[in-house]
């Protein structure tokens, strides 16, 4: 099967959860770097860089609603359509599951502050808690559209 | 092997009946998209109610002549 039959036949919801996933996990892992590279700098965890998550924010909106554009613009019908019965199950079970994956990231942030005290670093694992629960809703909807629900 | 879906179903083979009718035909006309018919089809997802009924009146027979139920053994 062809790439080009592959994609045709994946649905659009699939297919923007393909791209949101990568778009937040390339934006984490560039956030991630960008505290690393700051913190070895500095020689101590990095203070938060709120005018670049703001900054940040914006550009991964602005990328999902281009990314979003493209791939409606290849299956407008699919687009438009709201979604089904299965599909809203899909969304359902992620979007629960997701959770799950905020909480313990965000109670291991707690711990984490809990026993090392650095306000700065909670800042950072809570801002990427939110990330990963985000990326993983998207990876929860592929692994559900493309098994059993 | 693993244990066969509780709901079965002769969808493909009453689209055959239909002179061939298209996943996406049978998807459009009861309002879900085809992959969503081939989870139907292939026992992966069990409709809803409505879905089944519409799925019935596509074919024009009753709910029990497209979906089985295979009750597992009291006790």
């Amino acid at each position: 099967m062809s790439l080009l039959t592959a994609l045709r036949n994946t649905p659009f919801r699939e297919k923007t959860a393909w791209a949101m996933a990568a778009i937040l996990t390339g934006g984490a892992a560039f956030y991630l770097n960008l505290v690393i590279s700051a913190s070895q700098a500095l020689g101590r965890t990095s203070p938060p860089f709120i005018g670049f998550v703001i900054a940040y924010v914006v550009v991964i909106v602005i990328a999902s609603v281009a990314v979003m554009s493209v791939l409606a613009g290849t299956s407008p019908r699919e687009a438009d359509a709201p979604a089904d019965e299965r599909e809203k199950i899909i969304a359902d079970k992620a979007g629960n599951w997701s959770g799950y994956v905020i909480a313990a990231a965000a109670f291991g942030s707690l711990w984490h502050y809990g026993v090392h005290g650095d306000g700065h670093m909670l800042f950072h694992l809570v801002f990427l808690s939110l990330m990963l629960g985000q990326i993983a809703e998207y990876v929860f909807q592929i692994m559900l559209y493309r098994r059993d629900v | 092997m693993g244990k066969p879906p509780p709901i079965t179903n002769r969808i493909r083979e009453l689209r055959e009946s239909a002179g061939g009718m298209s996943q996406s035909a049978l998807a459009e006309a009861i309002g879900v998209t085809r992959q969503t018919v081939i989870a139907i089809e292939l026992g992966k997802y069990s409709p809803s109610l409505e879905s089944a009924f519409r799925i019935a009146r596509v074919f024009e027979t009753d709910v029990e002549s497209v979906f089985g139920w295979q009750a597992p053994p009291l006790g």
